[in-house]
């Protein structure tokens, strides 16, 4: 198996790539949607990450965290997509670019 | 514990009971049951009670309750009580926010009493989560909708910086535990003379920088006026105190852990501390929402605070502890007081509410000057006290920064004498309203004013 071969570096150097793609995507996206894709994004990057660690050293702690982390990103997105419908239906749009009444 | 068992079931009660009623009656039921668990949790830390065996099933690497913990959990509720009072007076149906509300703060005390990251990521979640909701609770309002999708974004943003920090942290040290988590670097450090492994000092950074950004200190601040100014009044005034008292006890909890490799992140702590003081303090300067203004007095207030994770002893909580108080009540006063005497609209909140106090409500308008004082630091309020024993722990080793932070306070007289000008010397036409609740404003001023000239004594009783 190629698995057995890869070192725990691979790991966190791809979990680490993962996670600035969602970074980057939250950051110069501006579709409310996408954004949430990429926050998903970073968030399953972290599960990898501690997956792959949690492996390594033989310790379980790491992943009953990623059941938590599951868990708190399930509640977060029904909560986001909860808010997304109330701006559309006051906005009729799923761009984040109204924002912009709050200034000063 | 007993804390959280208290306001989980008052929650669901709450809930239940409220589902198409209004919502002032059980606004002043909520606010008197946390008066209770405030007096309960003081009961605890002092030692007058023990409630060791309701907590027996949790482990106690998980979540420890000690007399601080008691202490801290105990201004939290305290907290609460006050802004469900002093804000009790409105027409909503439903008791939701009130649940929600509650909720939010079952996960600030799940933030002072970890013992392992996943509680600590928990109770950040359980405290933000429902705050998502309350920011955008103004449905009709755009404002509003606006504050809670920044929240929003800024929050679950945050929320995966926070926790590859934790990943990272877990695979440099092999636990996530707070009492162990420290020791393989503090080890390396102190017997083998060795540096920190790489992989700790980004988890550090990481972790801090999602604390950092629900502190809100620069130049992860950007989002909170907004939001501040966007939600309703009341939650605003919930999230510029709990939010900011929680995440602070958790991140000096989290830097005491590793304060024996404090040379690997002092100086970015500092620098972080010193942008924050200016940053906040001149962009409140150019400010007329009373809003805007608050919430950049507390983004200053968070540089202030950011000291005492640099100079955070197991001995040291009651600098914490008397500034958090005096910075939450003053400031949940002052916002309310603008918040009463405004006219219907809850849209742009500015000066102009306080103008001719002084002659309509004299009392008010005194009240609100030691609310200000206290605030700005000025002698015989909390303000003053707390500020002098943060200052005074911080010089010895942080000079530069203790300089700083009076420039600061400097500064900050130019924009909280605006509360006062406009309260005093403006001869106001606008008839403001009465202010309800006058004796909720009373005590809060006579707690201030007692810290401030007792200090000592309330340290007695609070040293820990």
């Amino acid at each position: 198996m190629i698995f057995q071969n890869l070192d725990i570096s691979h790991y966190i150097y791809l979990s680490t790539v993962l996670f600035s793609i969602g970074l980057f995507g939250v950051l110069f996206r501006r579709n409310a949607i996408v954004l949430l894709m990429c926050i998903e994004l970073m968030l399953n990057a972290v599960n990898l990450l501690f997956t792959a660690l949690s492996t390594y050293m033989g310790d379980a702690d790491g992943q009953i965290f990623v059941f938590f982390i599951m868990v708190v990103a399930a509640a977060e997105a029904a909560v986001g997509l909860a808010i997304l419908v109330m701006v559309y239906r006051n906005t009729r749009k799923t761009d984040v670019s109204f924002l912009d009444q709050l200034k000063g | 514990m007993i804390s959280i068992y208290i306001l989980f079931i008052t929650a669901v009660l709450v809930l239940f009971l409220g589902l198409n009623k209004s919502e002032t009656k059980f606004g002043y039921f909520t606010s008197l049951i946390l008066i209770l668990t405030t007096i309960l949790c003081v009961a605890g830390a002092k030692g007058w009670m023990n409630f060791d065996k309701l907590s027996t099933w949790a482990p106690q690497n998980m979540m420890f309750f000690g007399p601080s913990e008691y202490l801290f959990t105990a201004l939290i509720t305290f907290i609460v009580a006050i802004v469900l009072w002093i804000f009790a007076e409105n027409k909503e149906i439903g008791t939701d926010r009130i649940g929600l509300i509650l909720f939010a703060t079952i996960g600030a005390i799940m933030m002072i009493g970890y013992q392992h990251m996943v509680v600590l990521f928990l109770g950040l979640e359980t405290l933000s989560i429902p705050l998502f909701v309350l920011a955008g609770s103004d449905r009709e309002r755009l404002s509003s909708n606006e504050a809670a999708i920044k929240y929003f974004l800024m929050g679950a943003f945050s929320t995966a910086i926070f926790l590859l920090g934790i990943a990272f942290l877990y695979g440099g040290t092999g636990t996530m535990e707070l009492q162990a988590i420290g020791l393989k670097p503090s080890f390396m450090h102190a017997l083998e003379g060795m540096a920190t492994p790489v992989m700790i000092r980004i988890g550090l950074v990481l972790v801090s920088i999602g604390l950092l950004f629900k502190i809100s200190a620069a130049p992860f601040h950007f989002w909170s006026p907004d939001v501040y100014e966007g939600s309703p009044n009341r939650i605003m005034a919930f999230m510029s105190t709990v939010v900011k008292s929680a995440a602070f006890v958790a991140f000096s909890k989290l830097m005491l852990a590793f304060s024996g490799v404090k040379s690997d992140w002092d100086y970015w702590i500092v620098a972080i501390a010193i942008l924050t003081i200016l940053w906040g303090n001149i962009a409140a300067l150019k400010q007329n929402s009373v809003k805007r203004t608050l919430a950049y007095s507390s983004i200053a207030h968070a540089g202030y605070l950011l000291m005492y994770v640099l100079i955070a002893t197991e001995a040291s909580d009651f600098i914490l502890f008397v500034y958090l108080l005096s910075y939450a009540l003053s400031s949940i006063a002052l916002l309310a007081m603008a918040h009463q005497l405004q006219l219907d609209t809850e849209e742009n909140l500015n000066f102009d509410v306080f103008k001719g106090l002084s002659k309509k409500q004299p009392a008010m308008a005194l009240l609100l000057a030691i609310f200000v004082f206290s605030t700005a630091g000025i002698p015989v309020t909390a303000g003053f006290a707390a500020k002098f024993y943060l200052f005074s722990s911080t010089f010895a080793s942080y000079p530069l920064l203790v300089f700083v932070g009076l420039l600061g306070s400097a500064i900050s007289i130019g924009y909280y004498f605006k509360f006062i000008k406009s309260a005093y010397l403006e001869t106001g036409t606008s008839d403001n309203r009465i202010v309800e609740n006058r004796w909720v404003y009373w005590l809060l001023a006579m707690v201030l004013v007692a810290v401030g000239v007792f200090g000592a004594v309330v340290l007695q009783f609070v040293g820990v």
